[in-house]
């Protein structure tokens, strides 16, 4: 099986270590990845502030640099849910593309990475991981069978953090006020961590716990399973 | 007619003309668990809305002074509706899944006697009670088919409001007590 | 930027950080997903029940113009009177000449956010006749001259305390932090306007075809004193409201009150099919149903948004909606608020001034997944942005920004380009927007090729 790696241009940019740890896990369970250096964006910026011509054009690119894997698998659920619910809006045939946690459970069939984080953890149902892609149980899954990990679900687990993209720059207030509704759900666990298969929603969810000085901390759901 | 009619039904032909992408269809399976029991199903739930089950119609009716009736046979009348403290009537047939009650203007003395007065009688045989809302709306399908009433209800409990804080309140408009009464 | 979308703006912005409204409105919510939980455990197979419900309201939609035909058909043999309006103006001028010829100097309403879109209630006492809103949550709004802060709740923004005070200052009621005494408050008002009313207006909640006749679901009782008591009944239904069979009411009626309250149905759930007949002792003399287009035929001519004509007015998305929630009803200015609005409020009115509601929202998805009639709402709050797009109802600027984007990311070297000047520009000391940190050190791109298999 050729499988290629998606690294969304914000997780290469700003969160790197998050693609890093996929890789980790990738490796130790034996898959080999390859790298496609010419990848960017998937587009969802322009799609979801209704530039879907520019879209388009980002669509296609994407569809031709993974012509030929037999699957592509991306540490980010909202990239993922564009890729293969949004293309066909598009006109663009997406090649077979899915979210990490996903590609372990469902394709590899494997639930228990090998992983170690001795610490309580919540995890945030990101809006497209859970309501685009309908993956609820599979991250759980796989952090059940972390050792030393203590999963407490919290009240708002489903609800959206309010960064939505461009929402979050046009509506700030709106999204500070979700936010906060977020933040308060996460810290009423008692966890230290918020786990989340959505790098993007944990940079919005960090802007709040950081402001409030809130003692919780931010990890992808990629780091946990390549901590040992 | 007004013109209004063939435009808008003009506009509507016109739209149509693009096809809308068909839905996602239903299996075959049921919506609601089917209904067995239903004389103890109907008590259920009519109970559970706060529905008051007769069982000494004498010593229920000393309550009222005025009583209207639309069932004289069985329980006499001496007053209107609009000043009665007990409205009675029949009933079309009584939906075990969901404690409810169908009136018509036919079967329940036109419209207003089973919601003006505070306090509703309905009186009822167990044959009446039906399984499920399916089954009510047959029933009445098969009883009016060409000549429906002008008005039919499915009565459901007191009336009642959750308008403020969701607090609910028996009596908004509509008769603060609803009884049945099996004959 | 239209004037309506500031308005927006500065509201929402407000509303937002209004804890005092966050706090009642989290309180309702509580009470809602509990009564509905217990509601949808009711169904054998709700997901299923979902689907049955699209699919009745996709054959109604998709063949209006048979329905509408049927419909009038059957009210006509039912004795009663079918006016079609193309639009709000035309729907009140028919209400009002029919109050001029009967002389009817006080009407009684029955809740209808279809009343409340024609803006009923304005042009009645401008031609001095009196209208009173009977539904309790109405009644309320009515006092304070309010419009509905939620389709099926309408003072859910408001507190015992908040009722209590208006009920004191406006009906000289003793204050109290009783409900149910406030509700007895109400009801004996409005029971002397029920008896001495000249016309009872209704909105409904289906319109079935094969019969003829209009159903309207409630818990109060007014709507059925309203259509009992006065001498004439007009109900206001907008042409998206038909439904094939009374059958379909079977399914219809519960999953509407379980979206709706979560109740497995409503204490009231009502046909009325014209005026009183010979046989029967009550009920007024005449039945007017106003067939509403209003811009409906506009969202129909739209095969892609089509099912959101299969509204059911349930109120489901506005509760699941996290945005609704911190910005409350009021902010939207619209007659349909939440999610729906976002939707249909372009199509009904006017795209320039209301594109900004489909932006106002993060894509969540929770009222597309609650919707008992499957509208595909989020996604059609995107065809609304890209339609907004397409009609360059976009700001230049933002224009602008994403053919730049767009010029950056169809190249490698552009795109890395780009990333090493934010992260120079990071390091001069612009601040990233929002919660954006700094670009990291090193791209992913960058470890990759000193972490490549073989190197």
């Amino acid at each position: 099986m050729r499988v290629g790696l998606f690294i969304p241009c914000f997780i290469d940019q700003l969160y790197p270590r998050v693609g890093i740890a996929m890789v980790t896990v990738l490796r130790r369970l034996n898959v080999a990845v390859e790298y496609p250096a010419a990848q960017t964006c998937c587009g969802q910026p322009a799609f979801n502030t209704g530039y879907w011509d520019e879209a388009r054009t980002l669509a296609k690119r994407y569809a031709e640099i993974f012509a030929g894997y037999d699957a592509v698998v991306s540490p980010s659920g909202s990239c993922t849910a564009m890729v293969r619910n949004f293309y066909p809006e598009l006109g663009v045939t997406p090649p077979p593309t899915f979210e990490f946690s996903e590609f372990l459970v469902r394709q590899l069939g494997v639930t228990d990475v090998g992983a170690r984080f001795p610490a309580k953890v919540t995890y945030h149902d990101s809006c497209h991981t859970l309501r685009e892609l309908r993956l609820k149980d599979e991250p759980r899954q796989l952090l059940r069978h972390v050792k030393g990990l203590e999963l407490l679900e919290m009240d708002k687990a489903e609800t959206c953090c309010g960064f939505g993209g461009t929402f979050s720059v046009k509506f700030p207030m709106i999204s500070y006020a979700m936010d906060e509704v977020k933040c308060q759900s996460i810290a009423g666990t008692g966890a230290a961590y918020v786990v989340s298969a959505d790098s993007s929603c944990l940079m919005q969810i960090n802007g709040y716990l950081q402001k409030q000085k809130l003692p919780v901390k931010i990890i992808s759901l990629a780091e946990v399973l390549a901590s040992t | 007619m007004n013109p209004a009619r063939e435009q808008i039904l003009a506009r509507v032909r016109a739209a149509l003309r693009v096809a809308g992408a068909a839905p996602a269809a239903p299996s075959a399976a049921l919506f609601f668990p089917p209904v067995t029991n239903l004389e103890q199903r109907f008590r259920e739930e009519f109970t559970a809305l706060r529905g008051e089950i007769v069982t000494d119609l004498p010593a229920f009716l000393k309550e009222f002074p005025r009583i209207a009736s639309d069932l004289p046979a069985v329980v006499p009348g001496n007053a209107g509706v609009h000043e009665c403290d007990l409205g009675v009537t029949g009933c079309d047939c009584l939906i075990a899944q969901t404690g409810s009650i169908a009136v018509s203007t036919r079967s329940a003395g036109g419209r207003a006697l089973s919601v003006l007065p505070p306090v509703h009688l309905v009186i009822a045989r167990r044959e009446q009670i039906v399984p499920d809302l399916t089954g009510a709306m047959d029933w009445l399908r098969r009883r009016y088919d060409q000549h429906w009433p002008s008005s039919l209800s499915l009565i459901t409990g007191p009336s009642r409001t959750a308008d403020i804080e969701k607090i609910l309140v028996m009596g908004a408009h509509g008769p603060k007590r609803l009884a049945v009464y099996f004959v | 930027m239209s004037a309506t979308a500031q308005q927006f703006l500065r509201t929402a912005a407000a509303k937002s950080a209004d804890l005092r409204h966050r706090a009642v409105i989290q309180t309702n919510m509580a009470s809602y997903n509990v009564a509905v939980t217990r509601g949808k455990a009711r169904f054998a197979d709700w997901q299923n029940a979902r689907r049955r419900a699209a699919q009745i309201k996709w054959e109604t939609i998709n063949h209006l113009d048979r329905y509408l035909e049927q419909f009038e058909r059957n009210v006509i043999a039912n004795g009663g009177r079918v006016h079609w309006a193309e639009t709000s103006a035309e729907a009140r001028n028919y209400i009002l000449s029919l109050a001029h010829r009967h002389g009817v100097r006080k009407v009684v309403k029955s809740k209808s956010m279809t009343t409340e879109e024609i803006h009923l209630n304005d042009a009645l006492e401008a031609a001095g006749i009196h209208a009173v809103e009977t539904d309790l949550g109405e009644f309320i709004c009515q006092l304070r001259h309010e419009p509905p802060y939620h389709i099926v709740t309408p003072v859910m923004h408001l507190t015992k305390a908040d009722i209590a005070r208006d009920f004191h200052e406006k009906l000289g009621a003793p204050l109290t932090d009783n409900a149910e005494e406030l509700t007895r408050i109400a009801r004996q008002k409005l029971r002397q306007e029920f008896l001495s009313a000249d016309m009872g207006i209704t909105g409904a909640n289906f319109a079935v075809a094969e019969t003829g006749m209009i159903a309207i679901t409630e818990n109060e009782g007014n709507a059925r004193l309203t259509f009992s008591l006065p001498p004439i009944h007009v109900a206001i239904v907008g042409i998206e409201k038909l439904i094939p069979r009374v059958a379909d009411l079977a399914l219809l009626w519960p999953l509407l009150s379980t979206s709706g309250t979560g109740q497995p149905i409503t204490a009231y759930s009502s046909l009325i099919g014209g005026p009183r007949r010979d046989n029967e002792p009550d009920g007024p003399a005449e039945f007017h149903v106003i067939l509403l287009d209003n811009g409906r035929t506009r969202l129909l001519a739209d095969a892609e948004q089509r099912d959101a004509l299969h509204c059911i007015r349930c109120g489901a998305c506005l509760n699941a909606c996290p945005v609704y929630q911190n910005i409350g009803g009021h902010t939207y200015a619209t007659t349909y608020p939440g999610p729906i609005g976002a939707v249909i409020t372009p199509h009904l009115r006017n795209a320039a001034e209301w594109s900004h509601l489909p932006y106002a929202s993060s894509l969540c998805g929770a009222c597309t997944d609650v919707c008992p009639v499957r509208i595909d709402i989020h996604h059609h709050l995107l065809h609304n942005r890209r339609n907004a797009v397409q009609k360059r109802l976009d700001h230049p600027l933002q224009r602008l920004i994403f053919r730049s984007w767009l010029w950056a990311m169809q190249s490698p070297v552009r795109y890395r380009l780009a990333g090493k000047l934010g992260a120079l520009a990071c390091r001069l000391g612009v601040k990233p927007p929002r919660a954006f940190p700094a670009p990291a050190n090193q791209s992913f791109k960058d470890w990759w090729k000193n972490n490549e298999p073989g190197t």
